[in-house]
């Protein structure tokens, strides 16, 4: 039998028993968190939404999807923060995303999708604003941005030294949505009409059924 | 009540004739130097001299520069402008309209406005439907026609610019503001140099080849040959251009249609000097109608005779209230007025008149049986309702658009060798060599010979047709030998 004496007299054995399954099974959760984290991330999990198939197609054509050096950036790369517990709580946030998908309006319907796509818009680049581009800058260094063009370094370098990545760059991978100060809903509207056949009126219905 | 009316009448005569004689800049910015120069403007440089280089220098060489007029004062917009968006912290457009040079080029923009460029998508559209879908691209006309008369810019859902519409710098462009045209068609962004839009390339941009051949008109006249020869004394660069007393080596598309002279202010409405319309099958004198709404009409002035006051209808149902008429002959006197600053009013007037009578040698010999016969044809079903399926439909159309036009543009601007060749000599050409042909081949010889007795043969013009003269040198026959042929 092994000896404890050298522990505090409050340590017994079952405290120690309990110490070590937690701390096993402690990490065990935080292994779990980390491979749910990464596997809730890829694009492979995302778009078992459909409606997520549809913000996809245009990110599958973008310079995020396909680009020339060969890093492609997954959804989770961009819309999930760096760090098990930033990552978990942007998962735990995203279940409202999962309980109107469930239980919203149908937004697997490509209408009703585009109907709402201004708003998921805005909040993303408010995301984007509030964590100063963090996950960005996980592959994008400001530093090390050098363009084509000798401009390019310069900017990043002088004029956009205190300025976050989202700041400028907006609608680089799902289809363009304007800032939302100069958002005209009503043209928002009509385009979609158009683009559907729709009615004139009818978008205005289905965005507030 | 009388009285009244009579004063108020004698104010408006003195104000309009110290109007006519003020003093003859180009009409000078009157709003204060602070309604520029907007501090969050300035920031724009420090990117924009990296990013875009070649802009920035336009613009630092221009008198905008000079004068503290930075980007954000022409790009600004409001958040409820259709093509707004943000850019860097400001809500800015892409396009600066005319409305937005008219903050503060106010003179320039009122004449702009409702001017026969600022009609020119409009006027296109409605006088020659088919010509961009035929001649050009069925689904997208506007890529053949566009360039020069204007796009409509559309704005799409997204915010962005629908390519079909821009990039444009037509000069009857339709604007997300509703403003209607482009500065920037005569006047290079962003340098705006008074320099550049003084010279021929300015107008000639636009007024070359088929529809205007302008480019190559004054270019061959005696008017072209002085410039092109003393292009160095023309005193482009100087803040005052009138002719006579900055300039005087020749005159420009500017100096004649819009410059400013010893008597008269300058004006952005380029075709108010105008007393003939050129460009149509058969020309006719038109008035310039400006109604009290600030619309501006042209009207056939052998047709309609508007005079103030009156009310008028338009071509879109509306009806205005006619403010003032500028007839053919007061326009021809502003015309003549700036050939005075270098010929004398004999030389001037010489001049004029046998342009007018070439104008007119145009319409009755050629225009007006040429439309005549067209309207027989059709009426006697020898052509189908289908425009542009016959081979006399495009004879006809080249008769009037090509050759017509050459010869009466020739003819205005001074272009002796164009008159007869381009214009005189491929005019009888068409007429003679392909359409009375190709008229006598639909109808048969019994009704083209009534169709030439009456549309023809009522004029001297034609007589020659009936003459059996002798065959001469000019068809290859040397003299004498012809009497043995027949």
């Amino acid at each position: 039998m092994l000896s404890f004496k050298f522990l505090p007299s409050f340590i017994t054995r079952h405290v120690l028993i309990a110490l070590i399954i937690g701390t096993v099974s402690g990490a065990v959760f935080i292994l779990f968190l980390i491979e749910f984290d990464h596997f809730t991330s890829t694009e492979e999990f995302c778009t078992t939404c459909h409606s997520m198939e549809l913000v996809a197609e245009p990110y599958r054509k973008s310079s995020h999807y396909l680009p020339a050096s060969g890093v492609r950036a997954s959804c989770g790369d961009c819309h999930v923060s760096e760090g098990v517990l930033m990552a978990t709580w942007d998962h735990f946030m995203g279940t409202k995303d999962l309980i109107k998908q469930l239980f919203g309006p149908d937004y697997d319907d490509p209408v009703i999708h585009n109907l709402h796509l201004p708003d998921a818009a805005f909040a993303a680049r408010k995301w984007f604003l509030d964590r100063d581009s963090a996950t960005c800058k996980r592959c994008h260094v400001k530093d090390a941005i050098v363009g084509d063009r000798p401009a390019t370094r310069l900017i990043h370098q002088q004029d956009a030294k205190d300025k976050s990545c989202i700041e400028c760059h907006i609608n680089l991978v799902h289809r363009k949505v304007p800032d939302q100060r100069t958002f005209k809903r009503d043209k928002w509207h009509a385009m979609i009409e158009k683009e559907f056949n729709l009615n004139v009126g009818e978008a205005n219905k289905l965005l507030n059924q | 009540m009388l009285k009244t009316r009579f004063i108020s009448r004698l104010i408006t005569i003195f104000s309009i004739t110290i109007g006519c004689y003020q003093p003859l800049l180009a009409a000078k910015v009157e709003l204060e130097s602070s309604n520029w120069g907007k501090v969050e403007g300035k920031a724009c440089i420090s990117c924009h001299q990296k990013a875009s280089p070649g802009i920035n220098h336009q613009w630092k060489n221009s008198a905008h520069s000079q004068a503290n007029v930075n980007c954000l004062d022409c790009h600004q917009a409001n958040e409820d402008d259709a093509d707004a968006f943000m850019h860097e912290g400001e809500i800015i457009a892409t396009i600066v309209s005319p409305l937005d040079c008219g903050r503060c080029h106010e003179t320039e923009f009122k004449q702009q406005s409702g001017s026969k460029h600022s009609r020119a998508r409009e006027s296109m559209k409605n006088l020659m439907p088919n010509v961009g879908q035929y001649f050009g691209d069925h689904a997208d006309p506007e890529m053949f026609c566009s360039n020069c008369h204007g796009s409509e810019v559309v704005v799409k859902g997204d915010g962005t610019l629908d390519s079909a519409g821009w990039p444009n710098n037509g000069i009857g462009r339709v604007n997300p503001d509703g403003s209607i045209g482009s500065c920037s068609s005569c006047h290079g962004r962003h340098q705006f140099s008074k320099a550049q839009a003084r010279q021929p390339s300015a107008c000639t941009h636009c007024h070359n080849g088929l529809d205007s051949p302008d480019k190559e008109i004054y270019a061959n006249s005696k008017h072209g040959q002085l410039y092109t020869g003393l292009q160095s004394q023309m005193n482009l660069d100087s803040d005052q251009w009138v002719v006579g007393q900055d300039y005087f080596a020749a005159p420009t598309c500017v100096t004649c249609h819009m410059g400013a002279t010893s008597g008269m202010q300058s004006n952005h409405d380029v075709g108010i000097r105008d007393s003939w319309t050129l460009n149509r099958p058969l020309s006719y004198k038109q008035s310039l109608v400006i109604l009290e709404s600030g619309e501006k009409i042209e009207l056939n002035a052998e047709k309609h005779d508007p005079r103030k006051g009156e009310t008028i209808n338009m071509s879109d149902g509306r009806s205005g209230l006619v403010k003032a008429v500028a007839s053919p002959e007061k326009r021809r006197k502003a015309m003549t007025n700036v050939c005075l600053e270098c010929h004398s009013k004999n030389f001037a007037s010489s001049a004029l008149k046998r342009f007018d009578s070439l104008v007119e040698l145009y319409n009755d010999k050629y225009g007006y049986p040429a439309q005549q016969i067209m309207y027989e044809l059709y009426q006697d079903k020898v052509l189908t309702s289908n425009p542009f399926d016959e081979e006399i439909e495009f004879t006809y159309w080249e008769l009037w658009h090509k050759q017509g036009t050459y010869f009466r543009h020739a003819a205005a601007m001074g272009d002796h060798n164009g008159v007869w060749g381009k214009g005189a000599n491929e005019l009888a050409t068409q007429f003679y060599g392909k359409f009375i042909t190709q008229v006598n081949k639909l109808v048969g010889k019994k009704r083209g010979e009534e169709l030439l007795a009456e549309y023809l043969f009522e004029s001297d013009y034609h007589q020659w047709l009936k003459n059996k003269e002798t065959i001469t040198p000019e068809l290859g026959v040397e003299k004498g030998k012809s009497d043995a042929l027949f």
